[in-house]
């Protein structure tokens, strides 16, 4: 796997202002991390961002009932969600 | 006289939603009527299929389904934020009232508490 | 018969793990409240176990512990004196003690 620039862990349900702030701050080279409520923007119409990976923390997709929607990102489990930090050369939690 | 109780914060993460369904069973069990309105974010909680094992939470989907056995009148969800977050009846979980317009809900009860 | 060991349970006598239940352990934890359980017993037990499977909690109080038996199987089960014959002391917390199920949270 290549190696990610900054992974943007995001923890905050699509209507939480610093969910907005994070998406707009992302450049190519990065990678999104959806976890707890944040995984809620898998259910909402249109594209999250533009060509970068986004991940989303299973464990928190299955509790809200999401397995069937989540298309938009790659499911991962916590193992997953260790190597992806240790990919990255930065890390911003949201 | 009739309570209200919106919640329009998402399922799990914090405590202020189920905080608020206690409450809404508290009056009902005091034969107090008393209904439920899901917006915003909290809309996701009536999805079907909530699989919290992975989470170690019980879930608010069985939790929320013993509502109409304590004798909670109604349970509404907001129009607007179903759509927002992609459900439709055949997603969600059975005996919710869609509400085109939350504002009336609100005005059909006479005291409104918010979760939170 | 070899005596199986007593599941945990915590300083109030609610089993830890709902899952280590059995008819046989509901016996044991009615014992400390002089109860001998009989099939009215294991009627409610049974309702209670299967609400729990159903909701993921016990009914939070006396008032609801009623209410769900009333709407399950009739006025006659459903009320106050006759749960109260059945489990002395607070109903809701001594029927979920030896149902095997968490303390229902508003009861003292």
């Amino acid at each position: 796997m290549a190696q990610i620039h900054t992974l943007h862990i995001l923890n905050k349900a699509p209507e939480h202002p610093r969910s907005g702030e994070c998406l707009r701050s992302l450049n190519p080279g990065d990678a999104l991390l959806l976890i707890e409520n944040a995984v809620l923007a898998l259910a909402t119409p249109g594209e999250l961002t533009a060509g970068i990976p986004v991940y989303a923390l299973s464990p928190d997709v299955l509790a809200r009932g999401l397995a069937q929607t989540a298309r938009k990102a790659s499911l991962v489990d916590f193992p997953a969600m260790v190597e992806l930090t240790a990919q990255a050369q930065k890390v911003i939690s949201w | 006289m009739s309570t209200l109780i919106v919640i329009d914060q998402p399922p799990y993460g914090a405590w202020a939603g189920r905080e608020a369904l206690d409450m809404a069973f508290s009056l009902a069990a005091f034969d107090q009527p008393v209904a439920l309105l899901f917006t915003g974010a909290g809309v996701n909680w009536l999805r079907k299929s909530q699989e919290t094992m992975g989470i170690e939470q019980k879930s608010v989907e069985r939790n929320l389904s013993a509502a109409p056995v304590f004798g909670v009148e109604a349970i509404y969800a907001d129009a607007t934020a179903c759509a927002l977050y992609g459900l439709v009846p055949d997603s969600m979980v059975a005996g919710v009232a869609i509400a085109e317009s939350s504002a009336e809900v609100i005005r059909q009860h006479s005291h409104t508490a918010f979760a939170g | 018969m070899t005596q199986r060991s007593m599941p945990e349970r915590n300083n109030e006598g609610f089993l830890e793990n709902p899952n280590d239940w059995t008819p046989e352990i509901a016996a044991i934890i009615a014992a400390d409240d002089q109860i001998e359980l009989n099939e009215n017993h294991f009627e409610i037990i049974e309702f209670l176990r299967c609400f729990y499977k159903e909701h993921e909690m016990s009914p939070p109080s006396n008032r609801l512990f009623v209410k769900s038996v009333k709407e399950a199987l009739g006025e006659d089960k459903g009320n106050s004196i006759y749960l109260m014959q059945l489990f002395p002391g607070t109903p809701a917390k001594t029927a979920c003690r030896i149902a095997g199920l968490p303390r229902p949270t508003n009861c003292l």
